[in-house]
């Protein structure tokens, strides 16, 4: 395809994943733009190309309706990261990870890595309120006890915590502990067939943001830009290959093989 | 804002001008303009008990009347669609309300799918895979009220220097990608140019109401501004099984009123159709055709020179020639006294009314000069044309009939600007002879959407 050629290049691809009205449009919207507004249900997919020092960073900002859920593995492929996005307030958007999303990052990179972000974490966390730009790391969170004792036991698809999920969104309570998406990203890397050790471990992969705010919404993008960093160079250095997306190659490519951090 | 929690049981819920429920064969309610659909269920109940005690005697329901308010029913394999309306519409155009509304929900599913989906689960819950979508619905049924495009099943252009839209459709012609079937620019919500695929449109043209579709699906989407997007779109009246893959995007962000639509019948091709745009980009950035389309505006009706005209709507019927024309009319800005919401809405009944009458089933008529308490109207359809035109209440029948023989003058002076006089076209396909109604060989495609899976 000679015409690629004159496009400017994406040198690496990232996907945002994840339910609808969970906030993937709002969270790239959040990092790009640095504002935060009211989006409509996204149609089909929508591309950014991100300027990140000397790189270009495609982003693919996907429609979480089910509608559009048979484009999921096109807009997956080849992509060296996926950014699986759940609303912390509602637990059936991280189950919905697992039972539509996941097998859709089939078509990823082999060594493509994987983020769980719960965001909305403005509507639980105080610190989330705090209109900031990112700053502190997303290890020393505090939960609000009350639901921690039940999702403790994690198995494949635990029921969700005793407050019901609020359809109107009047009330939305934590319905997500940073434990229960660990425990899914731990899954993640099974049904990947990846060994825990050799991965990226969870405490590092699982982010709480809150698009709204803009907390910890930085740090998410940007810790990602550093760890695809690997994947950019290596595809600016295969001279030949067409960094943009090499549809046969990955095509391809096996799952299952392990990544190498 | 949102009309969707809306109480069901107030007054004013009961007041709407005009609502749409659509439901499932099994009474499922899937879509209501106003109120929540699980807050209507008993409601859609009803409706449906209506209609499946009808077809249990042979028949079909298709409308009842009562004080003030005509209800519609339509049937579509297994959706049912009811509109309560209390404008005066007739049955027939508000029956073709909810055949867009129809074709608005197979345009993002396929009718293909939606049968699947009810064979194998009547009472599946479709808003699964609508949900999202109900602002699209809203955004069209706000059109079909405010838009003449939907009553005429025309399309209107922007008004443009002849000279300049072929620059621009030229510059459209030279970015093309295999798999391409369609080019559109559009304005301001307006048709600017269209190029089309040569034999995809060989044996079946593109629609007017494709074109609506597509401009409410922009319409209602438009909150991505910076990004390039990507999705499955299907043209019902082209083909309604099928998707086209539609890549969209504004040229001038972040005022966003110039936006680009690319329809590629191969789902993979969004880079290379992102590639087009480039070359689009670039050349209009060459002619400096952005800052050109800024200025161009609708037009005034004082621009007619006839002093007692106050607003028409010209619909020519296109000449049977070797071009695939797209139906399209032109009309003027709505001015004073019709700059209010009331006034334009009273001026489109006025006008919906003489539609009727023109196009009335038991009684066409050719001619109609009506005169009405704050103006005067008069519609004529030859086998040429259909006008429909608005005059100030003193004028007299002969000024009237001046005044039109003025007007068509003054438009077939104008038509090359008011019109896209012959749509252009590219050849895309290397191997003519498959390719023909554009998405047929996409046809699996369709299950590959996931749909099958959750079954």
């Amino acid at each position: 395809m000679p015409e690629v050629s004159k496009m400017k290049k994406p040198d690496v691809k990232l996907v945002l994943l994840g339910d609808m009205n969970v906030g993937k449009t709002s969270l790239l919207h959040r990092y790009t733009e640095r504002k935060f507004k009211d989006t409509v249900s996204t149609v089909g997919g929508a591309f950014f190309l991100k300027q990140w020092g000397p790189y270009n960073i495609s982003i693919w900002d996907t429609a979480g309706r089910e509608q559009f859920h048979g484009l999921g593995s096109m807009y997956c492929r080849g992509a060296a990261a996926v950014i699986l996005t759940y609303d912390v307030s509602n637990w059936q958007s991280l189950a919905e990870l697992e039972e539509r999303f996941l097998s859709l990052t089939d078509t990823a990179n082999h060594d493509c890595i994987y983020a769980l972000v719960g965001n909305k974490a403005d509507l639980t966390d105080p610190r989330a309120q705090l209109c900031q730009d990112s700053d502190e790391a997303s290890k020393d969170r505090m939960d609000c006890g009350e639901e921690r004792t039940e999702t403790q036991v994690l198995s494949a698809c635990p029921t969700p915590p005793a407050s019901p999920v609020s359809l109107s969104g009047i009330t939305p309570g934590k319905q997500v502990t940073p434990e229960d998406a660990m425990a899914l990203y731990g899954r993640i890397l099974r049904y990947k067939g990846l060994e825990e050790k050799s991965s990226l471990p969870a405490e590092k992969m699982c982010f709480e943001t809150s698009a709204k705010t803009g907390y910890n919404v930085d740090n998410l993008f940007e810790a990602l830009f550093d760890l695809v960093l690997p994947s950019i160079l290596r595809n600016t250095n295969e001279n030949q290959h067409s960094p943009t997306v090499d549809l046969e190659e990955c095509r391809g490519a096996k799952r299952g093989r392990p990544g190498c951090c | 804002m949102s009309h969707r929690d809306e109480d069901v049981t107030a007054d004013s819920w009961r007041q709407h001008r005009k609502h749409v429920f659509v439901l499932s064969e099994a009474g499922k309610p899937i879509y209501s303009r106003y109120g929540s659909e699980e807050a209507l269920s008993s409601t859609m109940g009803v409706m449906m008990a209506l209609v499946s005690f009808v077809q249990s005697g042979d028949n079909i329901i298709r409308s009842i009347y009562s004080d003030g308010h005509t209800v519609v029913f339509l049937q579509k394999g297994p959706l049912v669609l009811v509109c309560v309306s209390s404008s005066r519409q007739t049955e027939k155009q508000l029956r073709g309300e909810l055949l867009y509304v129809y074709y608005q929900i197979i345009s993002m599913l396929t009718q293909a799918s939606i049968s699947r989906i009810f064979e194998h689960k009547k009472n599946y819950d479709l808003r699964r895979l609508l949900a999202g979508s109900e602002k699209i619905l809203d955004g069209l049924l706000n059109l079909v009220d405010s838009d003449p495009s939907f009553l005429l099943v025309a399309v209107q252009c922007l008004p443009l220097a002849s000279s300049l839209r072929d620059n621009i459709s030229q510059i459209l012609q030279k970015a093309i990608t295999p798999n391409l079937v369609f080019s559109i620019l559009i304005a301001n919500n307006q048709l600017l140019t269209i190029v089309q695929e040569k034999t995809v449109i060989e044996d079946s043209r593109l629609e007017p109401a494709d074109i609506h579709l597509l401009l409410n699906l922009i319409g209602a989407s438009s909150a991505f501004q910076a990004g390039e997007i990507w999705t499955p779109i299907c043209l019902p009246l082209f083909n309604p099984d099928c998707y086209f893959y539609a890549y969209i995007s504004y040229l001038d962000p972040p005022e966003c009123t110039v936006c680009l639509l690319l329809l590629s019948t191969d789902k993979e091709a969004f880079y290379a159709v992102a590639e087009c745009k480039r070359k689009i980009e670039e050349a209009m950035m060459a002619q400096n055709s952005l800052s050109l389309i800024a200025k161009v505006q609708s037009y005034s009706v004082s621009q007619v020179g006839v002093s007692d005209l106050r607003h028409f709507m010209y619909k020519p019927f296109d000449v049977p020639d070797t071009y695939q024309q797209l139906t399209q009319f032109t009309s003027p800005e709505m001015e004073a006294p019709y700059s209010s919401e009331e006034e334009k809405m009273r001026l489109l009944d006025l006008y919906r009314y003489m539609h009727s009458r023109i196009h009335s089933t038991s009684r066409p008529l050719k001619l109609i000069y009506h005169v009405a308490e704050r103006e005067t109207l008069l519609a004529w359809v030859t086998s040429k044309f259909e006008l429909y035109t608005c005059f100030s209440p003193l004028v007299t029948k002969a000024c009237a009939i001046t005044a039109i023989t003025k007007l068509l003058r003054w438009i077939k002076k104008e038509e090359d600007r008011l019109f896209i006089r012959y749509p252009p076209k590219y050849s895309t396909t290397p191997n003519p002879s498959k390719s023909s109604r554009g998405g047929k060989s996409d046809q699996q495609d369709s299950t590959d959407n996931g749909f099958l899976s959750l079954l």
